[in-house]
């Protein structure tokens, strides 16, 4: 007790700079817990307010979880989610420590900033604007790909009704996104790496792919690591706008852009019974959960030092 | 002197700390009282939630109203507008959460009325409506109260207004007239061809048929539940609810629809158009269908700028989501019942506050053209009201092209409309609704595509049943038609 008041003393300092996040998280991650109670609930109001509301509702077990497994659907949204999310981390991971290499091996700093500014720029965008962004490409008669295509007089395609197209056009879209911003984390961290490492590895006679091979890359590793898993526990969530304002919510693409947060909504929009919802993503975060459990056990296996706990 | 000095004080601090006392208690009491105490001096605040974008003069509007109101029954009025697209989303949160409100707008399409009538949002109004609502239950059509009872109880005060719905097929009049064409013989959707026909040949640029992604194609069936594959024939004499989609009727009008779409008349992306707001502005559209209402077709001409006729394309028919349309119900946490019920029952018969309600202040938002007719202010920009959630529709001032007898007009409308076999009958879905949440799914996936024509029905009709039935589509037209049955069986109430 004495040794935990005293430690708290020592780090006082430290521990106050932690208090304006632990704050935030005790009031909007730790403190909503309580309400995954209404998961296995039949929400019901009551007069006197929410936690009255809470009591008096009726207990159903399982039962609001079962219209995640009811049917088929169950296995596309399942497989909707995970693979564009695999996609999304693979590819995103390749491209923006791709980017972050070249932006920081630019020589002309101010063009590297212009370029960094332009990636980083879509990230800040809504997904209703990118949606209408992406319609500017896709629409039938007005559209800039149909109009190219007409050029080389090919017919004009539907986009928003041939799903075979929309797996590359959603990576694509995610990523345009998405890179700016984790290759401006990735850019910051090789710009940390000691100089005198690529000095002295000049001195021996590397190659600029040696020296990225060699030092950037396993510099960089610690950060891919956590960046990858902090990404693995979100892998059941999916980006409700991407996949729902993007495709218009055209129903004959449903096959590939359905995802769990999107079936979740459709089923629920009219009915809102909030005890599926939560127990929607009651079981997304567990499976969360358990990836992230589980990969970082797997990274610890391999390196002891890289995992995050 | 002195001594009355003191006495006063003596009297004041003993009223300050009963007041004090009292409002302390007042909270507590009245709720757990279930919300007397509304006779004494201190006038009552009254929250109300409505539908529309936010207006900039609300509240200048409402300070004016309460002014009116406390007069008359001791209550002021604080209104918060939710914008449109939001109000079902965020009127849930708030339900939900127990935020303090009295008067809640709901209807079948926003905040669904039934569904939180069940799920305990509202106050149950039975007996407050024989105590206080005495004038209104007189006002308005008595089709209304007793379309909008749920489980034999009345939950909401339904704005009297246009009571059956009957569609209509719409024409922009400067084609009709450009290419003389005749209107007088339209009904059926087969009977449009010969004139989608000559406008898609002799006008490019025009989309002859105007729809957006909640086109349905009319059959003569009423719907369970709005927009899913489960209705009741209108000339039903068993009363049996069938799947829409294995009708012969809708997949006549389905293949009728793809028709029309491969032959181009209708958008190839009508089905994920989500408005056709800019096709109406632009005046670029020949047909389209709507709902309708007595002189509907001098209020579009009005608001689009160019003449737009219409033909009947249905019987009118009394339906629920027709008398569910716009409702007022009181919030089953208010603290002041008693005075929400007054303020609804004075708003829907006196007509200096429902106007002011509806336009804001005279002088200011509009002026009286005469007695019945006013006209609007520029200033009116700022207070631009729906007035159909705002309650009964009849007392309000007129438009100045609307003709006299405008009110009389909807009165010979409401009643000459017919009653749907299952008006007042509410589906209870919570015993099937994780089947109603998998429907719900396949519905999204194949409807606006098979609605609008894009998907051809030969193929896709029976793929598209065949999914509903594997999401539980049965389970859920047999618990229905359960109910029904038992809602016949005592008296249809």
């Amino acid at each position: 007790m004495v040794q935990f008041f005293r430690n708290l003393a020592k780090n006082k300092v430290m521990l106050f700079m932690v208090l304006p996040g632990a704050i935030w998280f005790f009031f909007f991650s730790y403190l909503p817990l309580v309400g995954t109670i209404v998961a296995f609930k039949q929400y019901r109001f009551s007069r006197e307010g929410f936690w009255a509301s809470i009591a008096k509702s009726e207990w159903v077990g399982w039962d609001n979880f079962k219209f995640l497994f009811s049917t088929d659907d169950a296995y596309v949204i399942t497989r909707n989610t995970l693979l564009y999310n695999i996609a999304f981390i693979l590819l995103g991971l390749i491209l923006s420590v791709a980017m972050a290499i070249l932006l920081s091996e630019l020589v002309n700093k101010r063009l590297a900033k212009i370029y960094q500014t332009g990636m980083f720029l879509p990230y800040f965008l809504s997904w209703v604007i990118v949606g209408y962004f992406a319609f500017s490409f896709l629409s039938l008669d007005r559209g800039m790909l149909n109009q190219i295509l007409g050029w080389f007089g090919a017919d004009p395609v539907q986009w928003y009704s041939e799903s075979k197209y929309w797996p590359y056009i959603l990576v694509i879209v995610n990523l345009w996104k998405a890179i700016g911003y984790s290759s401006v984390v990735y850019l910051a961290s090789i710009l940390g790496i000691d100089k005198s490492l690529y000095e002295a590895a000049m001195i021996d006679g590397a190659s600029k792919w040696q020296q990225i091979r060699r030092i950037t890359i396993p510099m960089l590793s610690p950060i891919i690591i956590i960046m990858t898993l902090l990404a693995v526990g979100r892998i059941f969530y999916a980006d409700f706008g991407l996949f729902y304002q993007v495709p218009r919510d055209s129903g004959t693409l449903y096959s590939v852009t359905n995802v769990i947060d999107t079936y979740v909504y459709r089923g629920l929009k009219t009915t809102g019974e909030i005890g599926m919802s939560t127990a929607a993503g009651l079981y997304q975060s567990i499976v969360g959960f358990v990836l992230v459990i589980v990969s970082n056990f797997v990274v610890r296996k391999m390196d002891k030092d890289s995992a995050l706990f | 002197m002195s001594k009355m000095k003191t006495r006063f004080s003596f009297v004041l601090a003993t009223l300050l700390s009963l007041t004090l006392v009292l409002s302390a208690c007042g909270g507590s009491k009245e709720s757990a009282g279930g919300g007397s105490g509304t006779d004494g001096d201190k006038p009552v605040e009254l929250i109300w939630y409505t539908i529309g974008t936010p207006q900039k003069d609300v509240d200048k509007v409402m300070t004016e109203v309460s002014k009116y109101t406390k007069e008359k029954i001791n209550a002021t009025i604080k209104m918060k507008m939710i914008d449109w697209g939001d109000y079902s989303q965020k009127m849930q949160v708030n339900v939900a959460s127990g935020e303090p409100m009295d008067i809640i707008f709901t209807s079948s399409g926003g905040f669904d009325y039934v569904q939180n009538a069940r799920k305990g949002a509202f106050y149950k109004l039975d007996d407050l409506l024989d105590k206080y609502g005495q004038d209104l239950k007189k006002t308005i059509d008595p089709a209304f109260l007793s379309g909008s009872k749920v489980d034999a109880h009345n939950y909401g005060i339904p704005a009297n207004k246009e009571l059956p719905q009957q569609e209509v097929w719409r024409f922009n009049k400067n084609l009709l007239d450009k290419y003389k064409l005749d209107t007088s013989n339209i009904r059926s959707l087969d009977s449009l061809e010969p004139l989608l026909k000559t406008i898609k040949e002799k006008e490019t640029g025009v989309t002859a048929f105007a729809m957006d992604k909640n086109y349905v194609p009319y059959v003569p069936y009423d719907y369970i539940i709005q927009n899913l594959p489960m209705a009741v024939k209108l000339d039903t004499t068993d009363y049996k609810i069938v799947n829409i989609l294995e009708t012969p009727e809708m997949k006549e009008a389905l293949t009728t629809m793809h028709k029309y779409y491969k032959a181009g008349y209708v958008s190839p992306e009508a089905a994920t158009t989500g408005s056709t707001n800019d096709l109406m502005t632009s005046g670029n559209w020949f047909l389209d269908r709507a709902q309708t209402q007595p002189l509907a077709d001098n209020q579009w001409s009005a608001s689009y700028g160019y003449p737009v006729v219409s033909t009947p394309a249905s019987d009118a028919i009394i339906t629920n989501t027709s008398v569910q349309g716009s409702i007022m119900a009181i919030s089953a946490n208010s603290e002041h019942p008693e005075k929400a019920m007054e303020f609804l029952n004075l708003l829907n018969t006196d007509q200096k506050l429902r106007n002011m309600v509806d336009s804001g202040l005279e002088g200011t938002h509009y002026k009286k053209v005469d007695d019945k007719h006013i006209e609007n202010l520029p200033e009116s920009k700022n207070y631009d009201m729906p007035s159909y959630s705002l309650g009964n529709n009849m007392l309000l001032y007129l438009n100045p092209n609307d003709p006299d007898n405008k009110w009389d007009e909807f009165k010979k409308f409401n009643s000459a409309g017919t009653n749907s076999p299952i008006l007042s009958f509410n589906f209870d879905g919570t015993k099937v609704s994780s089947e109603l949440a998998a429907v719900q799914n396949v519905k999204e996936q194949f409807w606006a595509a098979l609605m609008t024509g894009t998907l051809d029905p030969e193929t896709n009709l029976p793929k598209a049943i065949e999914k509903f039935n594997q999401a539980g589509l049965d389970k859920v037209i047999a618990e229905a038609q359960k109910q029904l049955d038992a809602w016949r069986a005592g008296g249809g109430k």
